[in-house]
């Protein structure tokens, strides 16, 4: 394990950046988000929640796949050759890192989803621990722990006081931290005991977390049942349509693709999509989901019966970002309460 | 505030009960202190849910729509500004004001938990209250005395209406507000004041932040259309391609749309995930409105003809000033 | 296509395509034939599998395959005029290149629990199509299987698709029944009147054979309760569904019905599988 003084981490920011693209939290007009690093950037580690997920970066809001042209009868399509330089996500919380794993489970099976894949090959994933859980977090619900290493990191760091501690964990982890070498100190005993410390804190603070008794498995997870229920009628009258919550959150990964039509030439593009939007189902001879509530059912149903079905793992990571961004209030906590899923 | 929701109990468990009304919108408790959420009730077991505290924030009116597919007669708690979307959806033809009861709640301005947490003072806030100008909070440190302008939304700094512009019933309270008279358009100047570049560079960074959310227009009262052109696919305006000029054509497109309609409650900004300056767009237009066709507030007055689909003869028309050429 | 970082086949890119000959069957109904360009069918396939037709700039549709794997120079697509991509679609001159890609979904048990059994296909309208792809299979390798009965329905007898085949293909193939019926009385038809899920059901068929049905989602509700009535039991059936999708590959998170994903644990599902699914579809 290594460390780094808040006050040099511009240096390594700079280093960083020359080989690599380096997205770090960045505070622009009050507002923290995931921004690409240039030098005099205001990053900010404090804020927990970026208003959007670090996923744009394996999965962008948007990306044309292919250009195309067509003459007469003929039509070539050219794929869009892709980026090659590598990039470094720094200050991915664990939260944020598990939803990449549960992105791949999606985008990864077979058939493989290659512009995923080139953007998840290119990618190395600094992790930040947390040490002072928002009270909208709910990591802990699905198991993952504040200051957790979660699979498929490639550093994992923690902030404590004006001192980030650095520890490489996978190969290319190892192959960053030793570019960085010259920036990086040695930790002493008293580091790790400071550490070891912070660690068992932070797992207490998350037990009395506001929502620390939600319990997703304490959800008895019949499809037919939970589909039938009553209580979406009751919790769905106060969603308002928007996709604010599947825009922000981490792991919803449905998307639409459309061409842009530059008359004889053009380009494919696929982008973000919500369930929650009323055309989003729907077909020339009709629609299957009718009205907000089937759509607000589908959302969580996805994300608590639907992908666990598929893939053995639910698809929320607690970050509680559509907790604070909700207009209305009405999230996935209320959801899993409602449906049981809450130790007394 | 314990009085007002008292009182809410009683009008609503009245009503219910003598079937004047077989629904009533009005806020619940959420998780948080912070928190209060819009509720739905039919049943009187659950009239005592019902709460008013400073943070029901949310413009109920719009639920009228959905909602009286459903039932007959709604009785709905509405602040000033919540008043003004009802007027307006009366307006538009989207209510019909006989079904509902407008139970009228004045206000003294609603807390914004965000403009709390960015002073550090949500985490474990055990309670709160407002006397007057101030505001009282009680944290796990003790007890703090703060200015509640402060923290007060944006939208309520510059409130207009902090009382009901109509309602069946009012719950008079002793905490009533004056409506704030601020220079009206402080902001609208700053923006008018740039240059053109500075302000196209002011609206293009703003609009960039544009998630495509929608949040803006489902929240509004305005935005009423039963299908919204940029919810129509065939006509190839969806803008999921996330380039600027899409972004900035929903929102201009939008802006347009309401102007005239728009009652200025705020929602479309306090929503933004990206806290995208919504609502300064639509003041721009409330500021060329009243400058061209006088004062206009709309949804105050739902007899008043509203100024930009009634023409007269002698309307200001900017078009003639500047005949061709140079 | 190959992606261009490895030797990968990206799943969201079309080959190109040429469209061969277009068959008018109904006033809205055409069969497309296609081929790669330098000639030969795009890719190998199953029955009752899918493919993603591309008309840029206009977008991509999700349509069976109707042409039996057993062709091997060529794949067709019977495809209704009813949004964008199809009306694209109908007004395409011949020798136009579109984009294909797939094969997409499951397909019918052909070599799996239809070997040797008698079956029973029931279409109705443009229905026929998927159907088609497993007929003209069981008709090319017809010892495999038992007795054949196709009953196909549409509205007039101008609405009945592949003609050639419904009328002098398949009746004149070994041990096998065609039964058509319209709406409506017409003149000049000679065959059944009625809807589909009546005829089933006057056919009087025995319950000894696998049935597939295919056609607009009402018929399939009536002929399903039809079967039912005569005996059949729900693992004897299989259909196929259909919803809105644009992946094709089970990402894109829109044509889910409960936990499954039409366009890759579908479209084929045998109805005590459906019984399963949430009534979503």
């Amino acid at each position: 394990m290594k460390k780094i003084t808040e006050e040099k981490l511009p240096e390594l920011y700079s280093h960083i950046s020359q080989n690599h693209d380096l997205f770090v939290p960045i505070d622009q007009d009050d507002s923290v988000n995931f921004s690409l690093w240039k030098d005099g950037a205001n990053v900010n580690f404090d804020v927990l929640k970026t208003n959007t997920s670090p996923k744009k970066y394996i999965f962008p809001q948007c990306e044309t796949f292919f250009n195309f042209k067509s003459e007469g009868k003929k039509l070539t399509i050219e794929r869009i050759k892709s980026e090659e330089k590598p990039y470094v996500v720094f200050g991915v919380r664990p939260c944020d890192a598990k939803s990449f794993r549960l992105l791949d489970n999606v985008f990864l099976s077979e058939p493989m989803d290659r512009l995923y894949e080139e953007k998840r090959n290119r990618g190395i994933i600094v992790s930040m621990g947390c040490n002072e859980p928002e009270d909208t977090c709910f990591c802990n619900s699905f198991s993952i722990l504040p200051n957790s290493i979660q699979e498929g990191v490639d550093v994992f760091t923690l902030k404590l006081g004006n001192k980030i501690f650095w520890e490489a964990i996978s190969e290319n982890g190892v192959e960053l931290t030793n570019k960085l070498s010259d920036l990086l100190d040695d930790v002493t005993e008293g580091d790790l005991k400071e550490i070891e410390i912070a660690k068992s804190q932070v797992n207490e603070k998350v037990k009395e977390l506001p929502f620390s008794n939600i319990d997703p498995n304490e959800i008895n997870r019949d499809l037919n049942e939970l589909f039938q229920s009553k209580i979406w009628d009751e919790i769905s009258k106060s969603c308002i349509g928007c996709g604010s919550c599947t825009f922000v959150c981490p792991t919803c990964h449905c998307y639409d693709i459309q061409d842009y039509d530059g008359n004889k030439s053009g380009e494919r593009y696929r982008c973000w999509d919500s369930c929650m939007y009323s055309e989003f189902t729907l077909m020339a001879h009709g629609n299957p989901r009718t009205t907000q509530k089937e759509r607000f059912r589908q959302r969580f149903m996805h994300k608590l019966v639907y992908y666990p079905n598929n893939f053995d793992e639910y698809a929320c990571v607690g970050c509680g970002r559509c907790v604070g961004k909700c207009p209305v209030n009405m999230n996935i906590t209320k959801v899993i309460r409602k449906l049981g899923g809450e130790n007394q | 505030m314990e009085e007002m929701i008292s009182k809410m109990k009683k009008i609503a468990y009245e009503d219910l009960s003598t079937k004047k009304v077989d629904r009533v919108i009005g806020f619940g408790k959420g998780d948080f202190i912070y928190e209060a959420n819009p509720i739905f009730i039919s049943n009187l077991e659950e009239v005592d849910l019902l709460v008013w505290d400073l943070f029901c924030v949310n413009n109920l009116s719009k639920y009228l729509i959905n909602e009286l597919k459903n039932y007959q007669k709604i009785g709905i708690f509405l602040k000033g500004c919540d008043s003004l979307g009802f007027n307006q959806l009366v307006k538009d033809n989207k209510v019909d004001p006989d079904n509902v009861i407008v139970y009228g709640v004045p206000c003294e301005g609603m807390i914004d938990p965000n403009k709390l947490s960015k002073k550090n003072l949500l985490k474990d806030l055990r309670y709160l209250r407002r006397v007057d100008e101030k505001l009282i909070i009680v944290t796990k440190q003790g007890e703090k005395e703060l200015i509640a302008k402060d923290y007060e939304y944006d939208k309520c700094l510059k409130c207009k209406h902090p009382n009901p512009v109509v309602y069946s019933e009012l719950l008079e309270s002793n905490t009533l507000r004056n409506s704030i008279l601020t220079d009206d358009f402080e902001e609208v100047d700053r923006i008018e004041d740039m240059n053109s570049e500075e302000r196209y560079e002011y609206w293009s960074e703003q609009f960039s932040k544009c998630i495509r959310c929608y949040a803006c227009r489902n929240i509004c009262p305005v935005c009423s259309c039963d299908k919204c052109i940029f919810d129509n696919l065939d006509i190839g305006v969806s803008g999921k391609a996330k380039v600027d000029s899409e972004d900035q054509f929903f929102h201009i497109v939008r802006a347009y749309h309401v102007a005239g309609r728009c009652v200025d409650c705020g929602e479309c900004s306090r929503v933004c995930p990206e806290s995208i300056a919504i609502d300064k767009l639509n003041r721009k237009i409330i500021k060329d409105i009243t400058e061209i066709y006088g004062e206009y507030d709309a949804g105050l007055n739902p007899s008043k003809s509203s100024v930009l689909v009634n023409y007269k003869l002698e309307d200001f028309d900017p078009f003639e000033t500047s005949k061709g050429g140079k | 296509m190959s992606c261009g970082c490895n030797d990968h086949i990206d799943p969201l890119i079309p080959q190109i395509a040429v469209v061969k000959s277009i068959r008018s069957d109904t006033n809205d109904v055409s069969t497309f034939r296609v081929e790669k360009p330098e000639g030969g069918k795009c890719f190998d396939f199953k029955p009752g599998q899918c493919a993603m037709v591309s008309v840029p700039p206009i977008g991509e549709a999700i349509f069976s395959i109707t042409s039996s794997p057993t062709e091997t120079e060529f794949m067709e697509f019977s495809i209704k005029r009813c949004g964008k991509v199809t009306e694209f679609l109908h007004n395409l001159e011949v020798d136009t290149e579109i984009g294909v890609r797939g094969p997409y979904g499951n397909n019918f048990p052909v070599n799996e629990e239809l070997i040797g059994k008698d079956l029973l296909f029931i279409a109705g309208g443009i229905g026929l199509a998927p159907l088609r792809s497993v007929i003209n299979y069981v008709m090319d390798n017809r010892k495999d299987y038992g007795k054949v009965d196709i009953v196909y329905g549409a509205r007039t007898s101008g609405d009945l698709v592949h003609r050639n085949e419904i009328f002098a293909n398949w009746p004149a193939g070994m041990n096998t029944n065609v039964h058509l019926t319209v709406d409506r009385e017409e003149e000049g038809w000679e065959g059944n009147v009625g809807f589909v899920p009546n005829y089933v059901k006057d056919l009087k068929f025995d319950t000894n054979k696998v049935a597939l049905v295919c056609g607009p989602p009402i018929m399939i509700k009536y002929v399903l309760l039809g079967l039912e009535e005569l005996g059949f039991k729900k693992d004897q059936v299989y259909t196929t569904l259909e919803l809105k999708m644009k992946c094709g590959i089970g990402k894109c998170g829109r044509c889910n019905i409960g936990d499954k994903y039409v366009c890759k644990d579908g479209p084929v599902f045998r109805c005590d599988e459906i019984q399963q699914l949430p009534d979503e579809y």
